[in-house]
């Protein structure tokens, strides 16, 4: 195969390649550029087979890239049907396979003469230089917009917060599930105070660091359970309170 | 830099090709660099609203000074005295969509916050969880029925390991970028000139969800451009007069199509309309080619359609059913002469008179427009049976503006209508714009001394279709009560996402399991019913705005089987930034004050009842045993 062959040879060795480097556990970076040129593979391929070398720039791109994007739809349908589940290998042999049998396709058309050898003409103008600098200037300043995006996003101020509860576990409806989850963003002291018929059964003292939680199950039992929290050093207020169906006598 | 060289335009092209000499104006590359400037200055708009100035008018003008930057210079270049190349053309085109994606980047910059949004990345993270396609989703259950996008994304995440969110931006950017150089070249075709196909798309992005919905995580998004590919595949099939040239692009348009359909139900829907609306524009003109290739489409298409939604989205009709029959309604009524008029504003979506104001200019631009698009229709293009459809298509531009004006909520049906109806509309008004601007000075009856007058009558257009975009950005999304990102809102949209409703929505999922019925508000309801997978109820709002147990909230409950309440003392600081508490809410528009706090913690005595997780601002009540069953 020669230069001819040159985009049949590539996208072979874009699905052996990307196949290799998922079995083998490769890093995130190279999957990402190997599955993001396997994604694009069978769009050029099937691109080629059914408008060939005919149509070119923007036109040829449009529909590479919208074949591209349609091959997933369908062959996800196609997956889906034949009971393979939509995981990384099945996307993987989807996505591969089609990149082969386009790949020989092409090849037995290209040799029988029905489609025209490998080209694409430049339809990118190389660009003056003050051109290029200015357009990656551009490039620079919108990432730089979304880095300040993000960066914003990052230290949005937020009011913290502390996450009480109490409920029966989903799988034991006779033992209760109580937690405290610290999200007030610095580590801090609580008090929990566990109540059976509006009297103290149990208490702890926790100190959570910034995202921490503490968990506990208790057994349920024939009395009204509530808990209060308190966040220290108050123990005048319940910071949070929580109850089973006792209502209001028990928690407040 | 120029993106793309294209083949020669057919016909009629009074603009340079790259191969002629172009006058030298400010180059693409400079364009590029402001727009990027623009986007700079819209992120730190944003940014200064994270950081508390989201009322600031300083941070206001900042994000309308971004887009005033992206904007002027690309118009300018597209409608200027100086002629622009084809390659340059589709530059400008691209810079414009790619600056104004990356500004709806920098509003959600570390995941998704619009509601919509939300629905899919559930849609989608069951599939990355299941490996299995139509898995239940009680947020938006239409939308596991039309999984394209959430394929093409979860695909995608699985192979590279990138995270939904990430993978969702690159598809959805792609696609936009897709569908916008598709109807370029398509436009292009059909006019034979690369500048009305510029304009066209400058024009396009005039419509309302163009920076918004039309680029979102939501399956319209990917969509649109299989819809466009079809109909630019017709469209070269039919070129080829040959039914053997013709087959590689037919299997394009058919590949396209099915995937439109497997991907949303409104393209799909308008897809065969499009396309019947072809065939009626190629048998006008007499196009056999086009009419067969047109009408085959439409039949295949349909036939898919109607196969799709009889053995796998059985429920779309009834998704789509109440939406239309309301539009409908309000059309008999308004025929029959009983029609009140548009209804009272329900909610905030209207805006300040400011943004009425230029809502109607544009309308009055945009309907002046139009006719006289028509007319260059009628003189350049009589026997071109694309750009006869277009203008028949273009009548929609009034139906949209009826919608608008005397449907019930007919704001946001006609805003979802324009992704669609300013396809043709954007084609005919640049057909109008060119025409009375650089096309008008050649008129005889215009005198010399009015054609040392050009600048003025560019300015005139360049401000005519600044005015446009400008409307569609004022009047489109993220609202003008949340054109910031900022502060929690009650009731808002992207500013009701925080970080204590996301630890409660995966708290549910951890503690009570997923698909439990769920009474909740408007903000809440997203986040619970996304990262929460849970079943919201949004008919709800006797259950909060009783101040004891009634008989109508329990008989909600029941009728509902409300399993958990979840209550944001917040209802009661604030008033609803989109005007509603509640997703249904008859009162919505009328809430003069908050909710009374009284009405919000009186689960706290109803016998029976749990009060199971409380994080300072939300608490969940556990219905079920209590006085609401009749405990």
């Amino acid at each position: 195969m020669g230069r001819s062959q040159a985009d049949v040879m590539a996208t072979a060795l874009v699905a052996v390649l990307a196949c290799g480097a998922a079995a083998s556990g490769a890093p995130a970076a190279v999957m990402t550029v190997l599955g993001i040129a396997l994604f694009i593979a069978p769009g050029y391929l099937l691109g080629q087979l059914l408008v060939g070398t005919r149509v070119t720039g923007l036109e040829r791109a449009a529909v590479i890239t919208g074949l591209a994007l349609a091959i997933p739809v369908l062959g996800g349908l196609l997956l889906y049907a034949a009971g393979v589940p939509l995981h990384r290998p099945g996307w993987l042999g989807l996505l591969a396979a089609v990149t082969l049998v386009g790949d020989l396709a092409l090849l037995v058309r290209r040799r029988a003469g029905q489609v025209a050898p490998y080209s694409w003409p430049p339809t990118w103008r190389v660009p003056r230089w003050q051109g290029a600098v200015l357009f990656a200037a551009a490039v620079m300043i919108a990432g730089g917009g979304v880095g300040l995006a993000r960066l914003g996003a990052a230290i949005q101020p937020r009011h913290g917060f502390t996450q009480l509860w109490l409920l029966p576990q989903r799988h034991n409806a006779h033992v209760l599930s109580i937690g405290v989850s610290n999200d007030e963003g610095r580590t801090t002291s609580y008090r929990l105070v566990l109540l059976r018929n509006g009297r103290v059964n149990t208490t702890w003292d926790l100190r959570l660091a910034a995202g921490q939680t503490w968990q506990r199950s208790v057994p349920l039992g024939p009395a009204t359970v509530a808990a209060r929290l308190y966040r220290l050093p108050d123990l005048a207020d319940p910071y949070r309170y929580v109850f089973t169906g006792g209502g209001a006598v028990a928690g407040s | 830099m120029s993106i793309a060289r294209e083949s020669p335009p057919d016909a009629g092209d009074d603009s340079p090709t790259d191969s002629q000499a172009v006058q030298p104006g400010l180059p693409v590359s400079v364009v590029a660099l402001l727009a990027a400037t623009g986007v700079l200055a819209a992120a730190t708009a944003y940014t200064a609203g994270r950081l508390g100035h989201a009322g600031a008018a300083w941070a206001d003008r900042t994000y309308w000074l971004g887009q005033l930057l992206i904007l002027v210079p690309v118009s300018a270049r597209l409608l200027g005295r100086r002629a622009v190349g084809a390659s340059e053309t589709v530059t400008l085109v691209v810079v414009l969509t790619v600056a104004e994606y990356v500004v709806k980047v920098c509003y959600s910059p570390a995941a998704f916050t619009y509601a919509d949004e939300l629905m899919h990345w559930r849609t989608a993270t069951n599939i990355m969880q299941t490996g299995k396609l139509f898995t239940a989703n009680d947020l938006l259950p239409i939308s596991p029925s039309y999984p394209g996008l959430e394929e093409v994304s979860t695909a995608l995440a699985s192979i590279t390991g990138l995270s939904i969110f990430t993978s969702g931006l690159i598809v959805c950017g792609v696609a936009h970028l897709l569908f916008v150089c598709v109807l370029f070249v398509l436009f292009r075709r059909v006019s034979g000139s690369h500048r009305i196909a510029g304009v066209a798309l400058f024009l396009y992005a005039s419509e309302s969800l163009f920076q918004s919905f039309d680029s979102m995580f939501v399956y319209q998004t990917l969509a649109l451009p299989f819809f466009g590919l079809t109909l630019l595949a017709v469209c070269r099939a039919a070129e080829l007069r040959a039914p053997g040239g013709s087959a590689g692009w037919f299997t394009v348009a058919a590949l396209a199509a099915y995937a439109t359909v497997a991907t949303q139900h409104v393209a799909s829907y308008l897809l065969v309309a499009t396309l019947e609306v072809v065939t009626l524009g190629a048998l006008l003109t007499r196009d056999r080619w086009l009419a067969a290739w047109a009408s085959m489409l439409a039949v295949l298409s349909a036939a898919a359609f109607g196969a799709w939604m009889e053995f796998v989205a059985p429920s779309t009709t009834a998704y789509l059913q109440p939406q239309i029959a309301g539009a409908l309604q309000s059309f008999q009524a308004l025929l029959t002469g009983r029609h009140a008029g548009a209804p009272p504003a329900v909610s905030a979506a209207y805006g300040p008179p400011g943004n009425q104001a230029l809502a109607a200019l544009a309308v009055v631009i945009m309907s002046v427009l139009v006719p006289v698009g028509w007319l260059q229709v009628r003189r350049r293009y009589p026997r071109q049976p694309w750009a006869v459809a277009l203008a028949i298509g273009a009548v929609s531009w009034y139906v949209i503006v009826a919608v608008r004006l005397f449907v019930a909520d007919g704001s946001e049906l006609a805003g979802r209508a324009s992704t669609f109806a300013f396809v043709p509309v954007g084609f005919i008004a640049a057909l109008a714009l060119i025409r009375l601007t650089d096309n008008g000075l050649r008129w005889p009856i215009v005198r010399a001394d009015m054609r040392q007058r050009a600048p003025i009558l560019v300015a005139g257009a360049v401000t005519a279709a600044l005015v446009l975009v400008l409307n569609g950005l004022v009047n489109g999304w993220p609202p003008y009560w949340e054109r910031l990102p900022g502060p929690y809102q009650v009731a808002g949209a992207e500013r009701s996402v925080g970080p204590e409703q996301v630890a409660l929505a995966e708290w549910a999922l951890a503690a009570l399991g997923p698909g439990n019925r769920f009474a909740t508000d408007e903000g809440d309801l997203p986040i619970l019913g996304s990262y929460g997978d849970q079943a919201t109820v949004g008919n709800d709002g006797d259950l909060y705005t009783s101040p004891a147990v009634t008989l109508p909230a329990a008989n909600l409950v029941q009728a509902q089987s409300i399993g958990y309440v979840l209550v944001d003392r917040r209802l009661s600081e604030m008033l609803p930034a989109s005007g509603q508490y509640f997703p249904v809410d008859p009162n919505a528009g009328t809430y003069a004050r908050p909710l009374p706090l009284a009405d919000l913690i009186k689960f706290d005595h109803v016998p029976g009842i749990a009060r199971i997780y409380d994080s300072g601002n939300i608490v969940v009540y556990d219905l079920q045993g209590s006085a609401y069953y009749g405990s």
